[in-house]
Order: structure tokens, then sequence, then C-alpha cells
């Protein structure tokens, strides 16, 4: 007898049909799975058998059974077909009624106890078999508010046992745990009052969230540089139906989504070591094709502390990503296309040992190791950055100081500010451009840095809730200039 | 005597020479330089050679105790910059904030009062020297290399402007590579081409100290600018006052020592709302957070604050520090 089941494979992030054939025939005693499938998909074959054992259902054991994973051709991998290679044999072998599978799809790894496992890419699997017409998904119960978001019935099930008795009838499928509150998830996110003192750099990321600007700190290590921009994301607009669902595609299919979790409507934040490689950093990896850091932080922030430090080829490969908005991934076997547009916040220390700039430290630094460290970044990169602030170390006293202000103010005018540059962006006036032509006359700024100032001026000019770009905004822009010795 | 065959000899075999020497080795070699064509390509290359014996060469220069032969000369400005009164300014590569900005001043209004401001084209003092010279007057930058080598070379567009409003010289001829040892040799150039120098910042053991004792051997004056006894940078320039160097409270101190008198500068007009800010820096260098708190004006307008200051040169930022711009005259 032969069986069908659908399930979906995923390809970058997107979903790929894939049809479970299970044919089971007289013969010599076999197990076998055919339709290039990886190790991890290979090894299904003990997992399922052990699970329809643990079912309490029977394996057909005096039969040939083969499996055969439709299309051919494309490479299968990880263990989302545990499930639907489960499902095929029990409906080849009749004790699922076949017929029960129509309009189902199926996705999740069993384990040996027939007990059924969350993996990465529900929410794709689903979207999946909403184009492919179906209109029910067989999972995990972790994975069930992740499926229904896709607009598929969610048939989340804690056990094989439970789906063939689903299958059969018999009950209903459980209601899945509601997803969390997405204000509840915002309460998660460190707040700026924690941040005592650096009003500077306060002001700085209040600008940069409200005009989306990528920002660069330099300073001491021990700064509050990455305390600072991890409350960025606390700072910014809840994500959009639209926005939200690409990035929780992402982070689905990566497995960094909170288990329960519905919708992420909170910018996500992406703080990968200097150590990254560039294909953990854009995307790629050997076998399939996954997204990088880079798409991790789409709609959100990439946090690259000590930036000098990562490897020049890495720095280089982020300015598409900037440029563009995405990644586009080639490899000799598949090419994929992962959405990446993020705010990058950047930290660095003034000089390589980290006393400069410290006047509690001794800087050994010589002016040549110096320049080398500064040199690590090109221009090129940091023509991305429109702010860039200098934070020296605080003083004792200072960190003594009253909390700052709450996340939750700060967020309001950002939201105001967002608010009038989208409906009626600020105009500079005959005065503001007479100080900037000045500015260009009397400071080291080159043309890309008339640009990046005006742009800062016009977000402040919103955040002050002015009509018009005023001298004072562009002053206040001017002193988030890249410093004399990096415009050269 | 030929000037040149001894400067080219002295470069092609590493040596510090001021005459001809009596060999054999030299005269084969003079034998077989083409003088003419030397000349014509240093013309095409736009570089001047003034011989020790030639009208142009630098008065001052030709009475130290060993002048160089002659000189390779960069640049636009005329050789009559060398009769006006000139000053050395000269100190640490690696300076602090403070050097810098002592530096940049003086320069300034050195060139402002019409010296020109002497210096090596180094990192540090030395750079900040130039670029303050060349924001109201000119200058002249002595090289251990090449004039065609703008070494060093974070200094290439500083070289740039200098050709542009000032000169280049050098006593070795241009390919001639930086070599530890001709420092030393170029700080006596430096020291010989002018009336005083100035020490700005110096460790214990710099090259800007030697440089100062070239300058005494030569009964030049040497004046140093004081610094915190606790930094290492103060080290050479407060040994310098100890023995006696002039010390440099005010731009007027280093242009009494070439008897001139500060131009009167008319004080920049600064609207109140600026001046809050300026006082606040005027002691000691502030970040911005600490002006925010002792100001209570709110960092948007801060930031603002400090750019048009910085704009009006009353205030520079280094390292996220703001100082107030020395008040040197």
């Amino acid at each position: 007898m032969l069986a069908r089941t659908v399930t979906h494979a995923l390809v970058g992030i997107d979903p790929r049909r894939v049809e479970v054939e299970a044919h089971i025939q007289g013969g010599i005693p076999s197990f076998a799975i055919v339709g290039l499938a990886d190790r991890a998909c290979q090894e299904a074959k003990a997992r399922v058998r052990s699970s329809v054992a643990a079912a309490e259902l029977e394996w057909p054991s005096s039969a040939r059974v083969t499996i055969n994973l439709a299309p051919a051709a494309l490479r299968k991998e990880g263990s989302g077909f545990d499930l639907p290679i489960a499902l095929a044999v029990l409906a080849a072998s009749y004790q699922v009624p076949a017929r029960s599978l129509e309009g189902h799809a199926a996705f999740g790894e069993l384990g040996l106890d027939g007990r059924l496992r969350p993996v990465p890419g529900a929410l794709v699997a689903a979207e999946g078999a909403r184009r492919a017409g179906l209109t029910h998904l067989v999972c995990a119960l972790e994975s069930a508010p992740e499926v229904a978001l896709a607009g598929v019935e969610p048939v989340g099930v804690r056990h094989l046992g439970e789906a063939v008795s689903y299958l059969r009838g018999e009950h209903e499928p459980l209601e899945p745990p509601p997803p969390e509150d997405d204000f509840e998830m915002l309460a998660c996110v460190p707040d700026l009052a924690d941040v005592r003192g650096q009003e500077r750099a306060r002001r700085a990321l209040e600008i940069a969230a409200a005009g989306g600007h990528n920002l660069l700190f330099a300073g001491p290590p021990g700064t509050g540089k990455t305390m600072l921009a991890r409350r960025l994301p606390s700072l910014l607009p809840l994500l959009g139906d639209e926005a939200a669902l690409e990035v929780t595609r992402i982070h689905s299919v990566c497995g960094t989504l909170p288990p329960g979790a519905g919708l992420v409507r909170v910018p996500p934040f992406r703080a990968p070591h200097h150590s990254s490689s560039v294909a953990g950093l854009i995307g790629g990896g050997a076998g399939s094709l996954r997204p990088g850091e880079v798409s991790l932080a789409h709609r959100g922030v990439l946090f690259l502390d000590e930036l000098p430090e990562f490897q020049r080829p890495v720095l280089e490969a982020l300015r598409q990503p900037l440029e563009d908005g995405f990644v586009s991934v080639a490899r000799v076997a598949m090419r994929a296309v992962f959405p990446a547009r993020f705010q990058l916040i950047a930290a660095m220390n003034l000089c390589p040992c980290g006393g400069r700039g410290d006047p509690a430290a001794r800087c050994a630094c010589t002016p040549e190791r110096i320049q080398r460290y500064r040199e690590k970044l090109s221009r090129a990169l940091l023509d991305r950055f429109d702010l860039v602030i200098t934070v020296p170390r605080p003083r004792g006293h200072e960190l003594a100081g009253p909390a700052g202000e709450r996340s939750a103010a700060v967020r309001a005018r950002v939201l105001a500010a967002r608010e009038r540059l989208r409906t009626a962006p600020p105009v500079r006036s005959a005065p503001a451009d007479e100080l900037l032509e000045r500015a260009v006359e009397h400071l080291p700024l080159s043309g890309r840095g008339h640009a990046r100032v005006a742009r800062v001026a016009a977000t402040i000019a919103a955040l002050a809730g002015a009509g018009d770009v005023l001298p004072e905004h562009v002053a206040e822009a001017l002193s988030y200039r890249l410093p004399r010795e990096a415009d050269g | 005597m030929s000037e040149l065959a001894v400067a080219m000899f002295a470069a092609s075999t590493d040596s510090h020479l001021l005459d001809e020497p009596r060999s054999a080795r030299f005269e084969r070699f003079r034998a077989e330089l083409d003088e003419p064509s030397i000349l014509a390509d240093l013309d095409r290359r736009g570089i001047r050679w003034v011989a020790r014996g030639a009208p142009g060469y630098p008065a001052r220069l030709r009475r130290i105790h060993d002048p160089p032969p002659g000189l390779f000369i960069r640049g636009a400005a005329e050789l009559t910059l060398f009769d006006a009164p000139c000053v050395a300014v000269v100190g640490a590569r690696a300076c602090s904030s403070y050097g810098a900005a002592v530096a940049a001043e003086l320069a300034r209004g050195l060139a402002r009062a019409g010296v020109v401001v002497v210096s090596g084209l180094a990192r540090g003092v030395d750079g900040a020297a130039h670029r303050g010279a060349l924001d109201t007057g000119t200058t002249v930058a002595v090289l251990g290399c090449g004039v065609d080598r703008d070494y060093p070379r974070a200094h290439r567009l500083l070289a740039t402007s200098i050709v542009e409003r000032g000169l280049i010289v050098s006593e070795y001829p241009p390919g001639v590579e930086p070599a530890p040892w001709r420092f030393p040799a170029r700080n006596r150039i430096v020291a010989g081409l002018c009336d005083a120098t100035v020490v700005v910042e110096a460790r214990e053991r710099s090259g800007a100290l030697i440089t100062a004792d070239l300058a005494l051997d030569e009964s030049r004056e040497v004046l140093a600018v004081p610094g915190e006894i606790t930094s290492l940078l103060s080290k050479g320039t407060n040994h310098l006052l100890r023995l006696g160097a002039i010390p440099v409270t005010c731009l007027g101190d280093v242009l009494a020592v070439v008897g001139l008198t500060p131009v009167p500068q008319v004080p920049a007009l600064i609207e109140p709302r600026l001046e809050v800010i300026r006082a606040a820096v005027a002691d000691v260098p502030a970040a911005a957070d600490e002006l925010v708190r002792k100001t209570g004006l709110p960092a948007g307008v801060v930031a603002a604050t400090l750019a048009e200051l910085e704009l009006a040169g009353v205030v520079v930022q280094a390292d996220g520090l703001y100082r107030a711009v020395m008040a040197v005259s």
C-alpha cells in the first residue's frame, strides 16, 4: 500500500513543498529512506520506529518499507521530517485512515518515547502549507502559536499517539497556549532608567532612535557603551504586522524564537562577538544557507562591540546590507536572499589598550599603534555612521546620581518625531543653511559629512517639534560628527 | 667647491659631510656626477637647490658650526622667508591634547605676528604647530629624508598644504629614505634656522630636547611651555625650565624674544548663551556630560553650543573632552 503526507523543507527562509511517500510491500524486511536525505534525516529511521512502538502502534516488521522524499533532487535536512514519515508509514499500514491526512501538513521531530519536539522553522513550514492550499498543520504543541500566525489551523500535539487519535477522529486537538502579550515582551527589554549620567550618550541614542541613524560610540571600556546600546530597542516603535511576520520568520528558521512566543513585535537586538565569521554575520554556511546576524537583526538593532577588532572582510561585508537592506548569499548549489534592514550601533575604544580617554588609566599606545587601530575601519564604513560620539569615563559621583529618564518617556518623543518625519519632514531654514556652509568651510567636513549632518539636523528638529530646521539643530548635529583625525 | 657633489656623495654613502672629503672615492664620484642634468631634473620636479655659498641660503643657518652644504627646497614661498623672524615649535610626537592645543595656538599667534614657524613635520606637536601656523601665516618643515618623501605618511595632506604656502626643506637629495640617525641632524637645521626654539611637551629623553641643546650650542634662545609636574610629558620641558629656559606663559613671551609685540586681537564676540558654556570649560577641560550637570541645560543644547564654540575656534575637543583654547595673546 502507498500513502502520502505533505511537509515543507526550508531553503534559506523559504518553504519548499516536500511529499513524503511511504510504500509497504512484501519482501525481505527493511526500512529505507530515499530522496537526498541528510544525516539527521536518515536517522529518522530509528526515531520513527521507536516512536511507533511507544505509541502502542504496530511497525510493519515483516515487510519492506520505503520512504521517498519528493522532489528527489532537493536536499533535505533536519529532523522535521520525522512526523510526516511516521504518519505516512502508519497510513500505508492502515493504522491511520489515509483520507484523514487530506488537507493536513505535518512537521516535527520525534523522540524515542514518541513525544513530539518543536523544530526551528515551524512558521515557514506553515506558510508553505497555506500556499499549498492545506488548512491544517500537525506539529508540536510548542510550535502551535507560530503556526497559527501563518493563517493555518495548528494541530498541536505532544505525542505521536495524540496525532494518531486526532487523525482517527477520536479527539480534538488541544488549544495552544495564548501567545505572550506584546507589551509584556516590551517589559523584558532593559529600561533606559538604569543608565545614570551619560546625558550626551542618552541624547544621541534618542536621536538615533528617532531618525533610524547608525551610531558609533567611542570611549574607554566600562563607560556603559554596551548598556546604552542594549536599551535602544526600548525606544523604538513596535513592529507592524508585516514587519513582525518577516522578523518572526527569520527567528523561527534560526530557532531563536522564545518558546510559546507569538509574533516578534519588539525590535530584535543582536550583539555578535567580534570573532564572528563572514558567514556568521552575513549568512550562508556549508550545508544549507542560513540567515546571519544581520538578518536576525532585521528591523531591529545590530550592536558590534569592539568594532575595530572585527576581521576586515567581515566589516566590509556589512556594507551591502547597510546599503540595500538585504543580503544575497550565493553558493554553487543554491542562493538565497535574506532581508537585513537593521540599525547599526557600534562601539570602539579610543586606542588598542583602552586607556585613552580614561583619566584613571595611562595609555601606553604609540601614535602609530593608535593610527593602525583606527585605520582598521575604512572610510566607506565610517561613512555609514550618522552619529559619532566620544564617551569619556564618568566620574564616580555621576554613577551615584539619580536614575535617568524612563524609556517610556523617551519613546513617546521618538514616536512623535518619527510621525513628524514621515508626514511633514522639517525643511532647512536659510540661517541653518548658512551655518552648515560655514561649518563646511571652517571644519574638516567632507561632502558626505555635510549630508550626514543635514540628515541628523532634520531628526533633531523633528524631535524638537519644529517645522523648520533651525541653526541650533544644525549646531547640535555638528557636535556628533566624525572627529578630525578620522575625517581626513 | 661643489656643494651639490658633497650633498649627493654624503647621501650615497650614508655619511654626514660638510666639506669635500679628500679621498679618491669622492674624486671619482665627482668626476662621474653630471651636475647640469641633476639640476635640470630637480628643476623639472619643482625642487630648488640652494648651495651654502649661494645668496638665498639662510643667513642664520650659515652661522652654525656645521651648516649643511646646501638645502633642497620644495614649496611655493620665497626664500626671503628665512630672513623673517623664525621660531621653532617642537615637542613630543605622542603629545597630549593640551600639548597639541598649545602648539597650534602659539603657532597661530606667531604666524599672525609675521613670524615663520619652523618644525619637523612629525606627528604630535610638530604637526599641530604647522597646522596652526598655516591658519594665519606660513611655515617651514624640515625633513630628515628627501623633500619628495612626505614623511610621515599621516601628514601627507599637511605636507601638500605646506608646499602650497610655505617651504619644505632638507639637506638630503630627493629619494633619501628616513633613518633614525638623520633626525638629530635634521634637528640642528630646525634650531639653526631659528632665532628661538619653543619646546611644548617633551619626555625625559626626547628629540625635542636635542633640538633645544643644539639651539643653546648656537646661542639661540630656548623657551619651554610649563606642564603638569606629574606628567611624563612635562619631564623634559620642566627640566629645561629648571636649567634656565624662558617659560612660555603667553604668546607675548615668545614674541618678546624675537623683538615683536603681540598684534592686539579683537576678542571674538561671543553671545551670552555661548559664554555660559565657554566659562564652564575655561578652567579645566570637561566632558559634555559634566557641562550638562554644571549648567543644568539639556544635553541637546549643550551639544549645539559646544559645536558653535568649536566653529568659532574658542573651544577644541579631543577624546571627548572639551577645553577652552588658551588665551595666548
